[in-house]
């Protein structure tokens, strides 16, 4: 088998897996004793171990088929779930994750001996422990109303199968038979399990599922059902499968009676037509759930969707100069043409925009881990609470918020939350919360980190960035707490020896700021002493193509992203005052300090215009704050693809892209919340 | 590249002869080389956008087919008198590490193979340019051709 050929396959799903392992291993932290959790963990460590065998990843299918045996063991209940085993399973997932990695990359992978051997130690008997069980099981099984049953249930099966009866479900016992022709037995399987997911859920197969897909099985199968679904509908569908001769159809005893309450047992006990008539509603729901999802997800190579992208791009950009051509030179048909495809490529964009669109989940996985982990190890008790995690955003800005978020989230569990013993003492419960909340806003996406920690010192972040020499005293004085809590975000404020000094809450956070207004967003802190902080962090939809004002200075092109503009207006020169060496003007009473881009950007004196009679003013806002541009020409709005600078000119701070115009010429875009911090 | 090497008798001794490609051009009447390796392309002169903030080597960036790439006028990164511009100047499009960006020259002369035994070392030659630039000063028909360092260029190395 050519094994690159489904690399990308196999790196994608170990991936998925190895995420619902972490996710599937934490709930089971929370809830030690949930069986259909266990089931989980168990299902993608055997398919991580049939997916990696058949890659020839030996090691990787070694390690997940010992955790196998040990999740066996916790499913059977015949080893109890403690702390040192989801501990153990843990450390299997990291190591896994690296190996995964490393197979990606055609490295060998680290040793798993040690980890195996643990593994081993848990299950004494090694392989033949669940063997042993299940073997154990069969003198359970009550004989005498077994008669139509040919299958061994384990107690756990029948406390499964009971658990459905009680809600008027009907546990079902199918015997398939192959035709002895068939020769892609493991194929026709798939398919009569496909099937069956249509009606209900199956539980258990002999043989086991993997014999199933290993095709180690006579031409017989048999399969426990649940479902409330009609027999002879279900009938119909297997014999209409290529290849099968017979389905044998029969109910299984009613296990619910007697062996649950009273209650349960009357439900159960009640006529099974109106028990599945009644069922019946959610069930289908759930088949119908589950074939949305399959047959409306494609999987695109990332790369091919940049390409798409990039040719919406360019015919956006194309589209703007044929529409330029059509004004200059007074072509009405052209003109008229020209808007009709000004529908179709908006459409398109809007397309490709949402194809684009990947839900924040992706990120916020990677947390609920971390939390554990970090409050294990600063042994604090913190609850983590994530909502909004279906909120889609570009890809190209999901890519980019994972390290911000996780930056902020540290600094959260780490200085934010107290100690048990602290919050206590602070009247507080001894369990921490932090929150991680996504939504929408309008064109934007809300991202907030609330904790309900001890907060921020203004006082003792002015006393530092004073002693650090970030602010003068004289401008501390001036700061309102509001203000002072901002240097947090400076630059000059995060050096590691500050950060130790004080609650911590400076570490990178100049970093995070910039990062995220690279992505067009901007974070801003609230914070209440002894109460909590909460940061927000404000993201552009995407990121790909923009709405902007392009506007001249000198001779020069720049695009203001729209979403910063709030007007346009002209001012005489007399408009203008200086308060504080600073020029401003009035606009409707309001104080609007004045930038002079052809100073922010150095354009040079000899082609800098002479002040004119009039001046055009571009008032742009961040957060809050406001100021107006003072530009030469407004040259008018345009869709813009942005386009970055290369890895060469990062960090321009005031330039946050690139954009090719109509004609052809590269115009730059203003990063507008660092050309009003710089001015 | 085996037709690139050939077995040839020195002294006592077999030796593999190692040639290599070198895109030639002028800046300020001396002619440098560059590595073909590294070459993507070569462009008669481009609209180019100053970028500010950027150190003052960077002309700006400029349109190639859709992307946006960096310029760096060659001359002010080598400290060398500025000359204007004429129709032989060129933007040589560079690519090293995944990164792509264009230098000016005056002029490209010529794409000549050069035998490595006739490469000296960059201390060796006394040239206009700072040594750190210099991967190497190769002698060709009875030229000196200064070879520069594509990572120092774009400040890599």
């Amino acid at each position: 088998m050519d094994v690159n050929q489904y690399m990308g396959m196999f790196m994608e799903e170990s991936r998925e897996h190895l995420q619902a392992l972490n996710k599937s291993l934490l709930d089971l932290e929370n809830d030690a004793g949930n069986i259909s959790v266990l089931g989980e963990i168990f299902r993608s460590a055997h398919t991580l171990k049939g997916m990696s065998a058949t890659m020839g990843f030996t090691v990787i299918a070694e390690l997940t088929h010992e955790m196998e045996n040990v999740l066996d063991l916790l499913r059977k209940e015949t080893l109890k779930c403690d702390e040192n085993i989801i501990d153990l399973l843990f450390r299997c997932v990291d190591t896994l994750e690296r190996l995964v990695e490393s197979a990606g990359n055609g490295e060998k992978g680290e040793d798993v001996s040690a980890l195996v051997q643990e593994l081993k130690k848990i299950t004494p008997k090694g392989g033949a422990a669940p063997a042993k069980t299940a073997a154990a099981a069969k003198p359970d099984a009550p004989a005498p109303d077994m008669e139509t049953v040919a299958i061994e249930l384990s107690d756990i099966d029948k406390d499964i199968i009971a658990a459905a009866q009680g809600q008027g479900l009907a546990g079902l016992h199918i015997k398939i038979a192959l035709d002895e022709k068939c020769m892609l037995k493991a194929a026709r399987v798939y398919m009569v399990m496909t099937s069956l997911e249509d009606f209900g859920e199956v539980i258990k197969t002999v043989p086991s599922a993997e014999d199933l897909e290993k095709e180690r099985f006579g031409l017989s199968f048999d399969v426990v059902l649940l479902s409330g679904k009609d027999i002879d509908g279900m009938k119909d569908r297997l014999l209409g499968i290529s290849e099968i001769v017979s389905v044998e159809i029969n109910k299984l005893p009613d296990f619910a009676a007697g062996a649950l309450t009273e209650d349960a047992a009357r439900k159960a006990s009640s006529p099974t037509a109106g028990a599945a008539e009644k069922h019946d509603a959610p069930a289908a729901k759930k088949a119908e759930d589950h074939k949305v999802k399959s047959v409306q997800s494609v999987r695109v190579d990332i790369d091919k969707l940049d390409t798409l992208l990039n040719i919406v791009g360019e015919i956006v950009i194309n589209k703007t100069r044929l529409a330029q051509i059509g004004i200059m030179h007074r072509l009405p048909d052209l003109v008229e043409t020209i808007e009709q495809m000004d529908r179709v490529t908006t459409e398109l964009q809007t397309i490709v925009m949402k194809i684009r669109m990947v839900p924040i989940s992706q990120v916020f996985n990677r947390f609920p881990r971390m939390v554990r982990d970090i409050s294990r190890e600063l042994n604090k008790e913190i609850n983590l609470i994530i909502e909004g995690e279906e909120t889609e955003l570009d890809r190209t800005v999901i890519d980019e918020i994972g390290d911000p978020l996780m930056h902020i989230l540290r600094n959260s569990l780490d200085h934010g939350i107290e100690s048990a013993e602290e919050r206590r003492a602070a009247g507080k419960k001894p369990t921490g919360n932090v929150k991680l909340i996504a939504s929408h806003e309008g064109n934007n996406v809300v991202i907030d980190i609330e904790d309900d920690g001890k907060g921020i010192d203004p006082a003792f972040i002015k006393r530092k960035a004073v002693e650090k020499g970030v602010i003068t005293q004289q401008e501390s004085d001036k700061m309102d707490d509001n203000e002072a809590i901002k240097i947090i975000f400076a630059p000059g404020f995060s050096t590691a020896s500050v950060v130790t000094d004080i609650s911590g809450r400076g570490v990178g956070m100049d970093v995070v700021r910039t990062k995220i207004e690279a992505l067009g967003g901007n974070v801003d802190v609230e914070t209440k002493l002894g109460a909590g902080s909460k940061f927000k962090i404000r993201l552009p939809l995407t990121l790909a193509i923009i709405q902007a004002l392009l506007i001249k200075v000198a001779d020069e092109t720049y695009a203001i992203p729209l979403g910063s503009i709030d007007s346009t207006i002209n001012i005489v020169p007399t408009d203008i005052s200086t308060v504080q060496n600073k020029e401003v003007f009035l606009l409707r009473g309001q104080i609007i300090p004045i930038i002079r881009l052809n100073r922010t950007l150095n354009v040079s004196a000899e082609e800098a215009k002479p002040a004119a009679e009039e001046l055009y003013i571009v008032i742009v806002h961040m957060g809050e704050q406001k100021a107006g541009i003072i530009v030469d020409t407004l040259v008018g709005q345009h869709d813009i693809v942005i386009k970055s600078l290369g890895k060469l000119m990062t960090n321009i701070s005031v330039i946050a892209g690139a954009t090719v115009l109509g004609d052809g010429s590269v115009a730059l875009i203003l990063d507008i919340a660092t050309v009003m911090q710089t001015s | 590249m085996s037709e690139n090497r050939s077995l040839a008798k020195n002294s006592d001794e077999t030796r593999v002869r190692e040639e290599i490609q070198l895109v030639v051009f002028k800046l300020a009447m001396e002619e440098y080389a560059i590595d073909i390796g590294h070459v993507s392309e070569i462009r008669k002169m481009l609209a180019i956008t100053r970028v500010p903030k950027t150190p003052e080597y960077y002309l700006g960036v400029m349109n190639l087919r859709g992307s946006v790439l960096p310029v760096i006028d060659l001359k002010k990164r080598l400290s060398l008198p500025s000359t204007a511009k004429t129709e032989d100047s060129r933007i040589i499009i560079l690519s090293v590490d995944d990164i792509s960006f264009g230098v000016t020259v005056d002029a490209v002369s010529e794409v000549s193979i050069i035998d490595k035994a006739d490469i000296e070392p960059p201390s060796s030659i006394d040239t206009n340019v700072e040594n750190r630039f210099v991967v190497g000063v190769g002698k060709h028909n009875n030229r000196l051709l200064i070879m520069l360092s594509v990572k120092e260029i774009v400040g890599l190395a």
